[in-house]
Formats: C-alpha cells, structure tokens, sequence
C-alpha cells in the first residue's frame, strides 16, 4: 500500500468529501434554475386564475390547482387526527410487549410500501368496493392511508423528544395519566407534530401514482362542486400536459411545474418557520 | 406518637431481583424520617414504592403492605394516593411554564380550584410555605426554568403544598445543590414538620442528624437499625451503622 504523507491524505479527503457534497447540491440549483427560466414567462394572473383553453395549450391550470388543494387539504384532515392520536397511544399507554413492538415495526415498514400499491388499494377499496367513485375524497382517503406511518413516525418522536421527567413531575402531583399527555406532554410535542405534518402535505402534494388511481381526471370542464367529483390535479395534469398533447407550448409545461414546484416548496419553507419559531419559545 | 404509614413486611423486586426485602417500619404523623445508607440499599426504592411512582416501571413487582391511616395503598386508586403522599425528587423538574402556572397547575387539573380569584392566593400561600416568595413574586409569569437548582427546588416543594398532602417523600433533595441553597431547603422542611409527616431520603449523613426526629439504616436492601436521631448517632446498636456513620464505608 502507498503512504500518504498525513497533510497530502488531509487534502485529498477533504477534497472528495467536498466534491460529493457539491454533487448533491448541484442537479437541485440544476433543477430549479432550468424550470424557473423556461416557465416563468407562463406565470401570469390569468395562467392561475383561469381555466385551460385550446385543448389545453392555452388558458389557466386552476382547477388543477384546486384540485390539489382540495385532495391534500381532505387528506391532511383525516390523517392527522388519527395519526396523533395512534402516536399517543402507542407511547404513552401501550405496554411494551411483543405485539406493540410489531405494531410499531409495521408502521415503519408501511412507510416504505411504493405509493402505487397503495393507489392499487384506493382503487379497490374506495373506488370500487365502497363506490365512492374517482373523486376527491376516494383519493384523499388513500393518501391519508399512505401518509399515516409517516405521520405517526414523526409524532411519536415528537412525543418521545418530551422529556420523562415532565411526565413523572406531573404524575407524582396526583394528576391522572391523560391530564399529563393533555396538558403537558403535547403541547411541548406540538412544534414536532406541526412540522411533520406540514412536511407530509408537501410530499402528498406532489403525489402522482395514488391519485391517478383514485381521484384525477385528464380535463375537467369545471371546478369541484363536492368531494365526489373528479379533479384535476397538478402533477397529473403534468404528466398529462407534457406526454399527451402535441404542440403543447414549453412555458406552460414548464410553469406548471414552477407552481408545483412553489407550492411544495413553500410548505417545507413554512415548516422550517414553524420550527425555529417553537424552538426559541421552548424552554427547555 | 399516631402512626401515619404502617410498612408491614414489604419486599420489592425489579426483574425479580429482590432490592427490598421484608421491612416493616412505622412512620408517626408530623416527624420527620431519615433514611440514610449507601447506594443499592433500597432507599430509594422504599420511596418510590410509598407513592408508587414505582408501579409505572414494567419489571418492578413487590409483596406486602403499606397502610395510610388504615387504608392499603395498593387498594387505593394512584391518582388519590399521590394527592395525600407528595414526593420530591432528587433533581428539581420544573414544568416548562411560568413560576405561578407551576404552583397552580396540579391545584387545576385536580379540580381544587372553584374560582379563579381563588389562584392568586394558593399561589403566594405555598410559595410563602416554601420559603420562596420574597424571591419571585415581581416575576411571577416568568419562567420556571430560570431558576437557580436552588430555587427551583424550592419551588417544586410549593408545588407538592399546594395539592395540601398528607405526606411528603424528600428524595435526596439537596443532592444537586449548595450548601446555602441546602440549607433553606433544610429550613423549610423543619418548617413543613408542623403540617406534615416527611419522609427523607439522604446521602448525607449529617444533613439527617440536623433535620430528622428518627432514622433508619437500611443496607443491601435491609433495615439495619432505626432510633431517635440523636441516639442513633451518639450510641448506635450495630456495629455496621457506626461504620457508616462515622464514614468508615459507604
């Protein structure tokens, strides 16, 4: 084997370490800078505000835009009840036995499933089984399914992160196991919970496979009057805009992608608030 | 002398393991208690066992009984017991909330509270029992957490007085502190003998000859010895309390 001498080896590691970080960064800025310069051209009052025209070249994306908001916004409602208050129970009254440990060991690996199974099961079961149809709620109700062991995950840590202390502290007062986890151990766990969710909405706002089974359409003539209609959706409609229709103008391609892009990334930028706000407030 | 709490013939396990094994010990009303020993003698154990904090730890199990007044504890429900039996720890774990949400906070969730004009009150009332209020009442809606070790100690005994209990279990309570943060806890705990029955876990020796009435020995999980204080210290009967007591182990 060649010995380095110690500065040349400081050196060349340094380097390559740096090089790999400078290539994940890299393809990101890529990304952002080729869809901001072909589509903000597109971006427009009328482009957001308006319905498609001329088989789609022309005209606005919003009922795409509501489409989205719809899905995720019933998405997020159902999920994050129940993914809270399952993260409760398992950590602060499930008895660590065997079977909670592979409810648990299940939640994380349900995360991991390939969002396409779970649109094959929406469509199974909500579409067709309990005849909701392709509709906002049936695709809500699957992402929900979908989003709920990460919702779980992360609230459980959230919880976990609560000092035990705390616990004990309110516990030895004579105050009953639910008043602690209501009056203590959540709110100190609420920042965590928030900044889970908020990144849950932005994954689920860009997801394609699952709504394709369960809630978009390829044009709809209206906006949703209900949670049963059809809608359009922004990263199907995407897919749709830039496969399926011939002639389609690069700005609009590519402006729909910047406002999916934005909204995705507004809703990290707004986790990444919410965060630094409770983490100064915290006193612990 | 009444008896507060009559031990009989307790033992207790973690994973089986016996750390406690078959005391039996009464506790009279308004004394003071030492137990003093070295670590792993089951003190800390005994304590926990009193207001079971202990029944929240799965591998724990324990025989016998321990009476409150007549009552069994282990019959009665834990929410009512850790009312009537208050217990310190050893570090000082103030809710992350202002001084006075810390004081009123269990008097709230335990339904004490009618009115609000009620709060203000209990509040200055055990802050003054713990010997605090002369320090924090400008700041009260300031945090608990900006306290010093001593202070905030302090204030989670005004804490336990403010539920108004039966007894209070000190385990070793000054463990993190100074000795001048120390020695008003000490004060206020000679102070808190008129009201109530205390129970102290200690380290430290000579702390227990300062504060207690009565102390116990207790090694490798047994009850060694327990007498008057001042006789336990001047003439002890076993010769393995005299090594611990003038220091010669533990």
């Amino acid at each position: 084997m060649i010995k380095l001498n110690p500065k040349l080896s400081q050196k060349l590691s340094y380097t390559i370490l740096f090089l790999a970080t400078v290539l994940a960064v890299v393809p990101v800025v890529v990304i952002i800078f080729i869809i901001i310069k072909n589509g903000a051209s597109a971006i427009t009052w009328e482009f957001l505000t308006s319905m498609p025209k001329d088989g789609m070249r022309g005209g606005g994306i919003l009922p795409a835009i509501l489409g989205t908001l719809s899905i995720v916004t019933c998405a997020i409602a159902i999920t994050l009840p129940i993914g809270v208050c399952a993260a409760i129970y398992l950590s602060e009254y499930a008895k660590n036995n065997l079977l909670t440990r592979i409810v648990k060991l299940a939640i994380v690996n349900l995360a991991g499933v390939p969002s396409v199974v779970y649109g094959l099961f929406g469509l199974a079961i909500f579409v067709m089984f309990l005849k909701l149809g392709v509709s906002i709620i049936a695709g809500a109700l699957t992402l929900s399914i979908m989003e709920l062991p990460v919702i779980i995950t992360t609230s459980r840590s959230a919880l976990n992160s609560v000092p035990y202390s705390f616990r004990e502290a309110s516990l030895s007062l004579g105050v009953s196991r639910w008043q602690t986890v209501r009056y203590i151990v959540l709110p100190n766990a609420i920042p965590g919970i928030l900044t889970g969710a908020i990144l849950s909405i932005s994954r689920i706002s860009g997801e394609t496979a699952t709504i394709l089974f369960t809630a978009a359409a390829f044009s709809v003539p209206h906006l949703p009057h209900s949670v049963l209609d059809q809608v359009m959706t922004l990263p199907y409609h995407l897919y749709i805009i830039s496969t399926q229709i011939p002639n389609m103008p690069e700005n609009v391609i590519f402006g729909t992608a910047l406002v999916l892009l934005l909204m995705v990334l507004t809703m990290s930028f707004v986790a990444i608030v919410t965060r630094i706000y409770f983490r100064k407030r915290r006193k612990w | 002398m009444v008896d507060k709490i009559k031990v009989k013939d307790l033992s207790c396990y973690y994973n089986k393991k016996c750390v406690l094994e078959s005391l039996s010990i009464n506790i009279a009303q308004n004394e003071i208690l030492s137990i003093i020993g070295p670590a792993n003698s089951g003190k800390t154990t005994f304590l926990r066992t009193l207001n079971r904090m202990n029944d929240l730890d799965v591998t724990y199990s324990r025989t016998g009984k321990v009476y409150l007044v007549g009552d069994n504890i282990f019959d009665m429900n834990m929410e009512n017991l850790r009312k009537r039996i208050g217990m310190l720890f050893a570090m000082p774990i103030p809710l992350p909330v202002s001084i006075y949400e810390n004081i009123i906070y269990a008097p709230k969730r335990l339904g004490l509270i009618s009115k609000k004009s009620e709060q203000d009150a209990i509040v200055e009332q055990a802050l003054k029992d713990a010997s605090l209020w002369n320090e924090v009442k400008d700041r009260l809606s300031s945090s608990a957490m900006k306290l010093s070790g001593g202070q905030q100690q302090r204030l989670c005994i005004a804490r336990i007085l403010a539920i108004n209990p039966e007894v209070i279990l000190f385990d070793e309570p000054c463990s993190g502190l100074d000795p001048i943060s120390t020695a008003k806890v000490e004060e206020s705990m000679i102070e808190l003998k008129q009201r109530y029955t205390i129970v102290l876990v200690t380290n430290n020796v000579k702390q227990a000859s300062r504060v207690s009435s009565r102390t116990a020995f207790f090694l490798m999980g047994k009850l060694v010895e327990i007498d008057k204080t001042d006789r336990l210290f001047v003439s002890p009967k076993e010769k393995r309390t005299e090594d611990y007591i003038t220091g010669r182990f533990g």
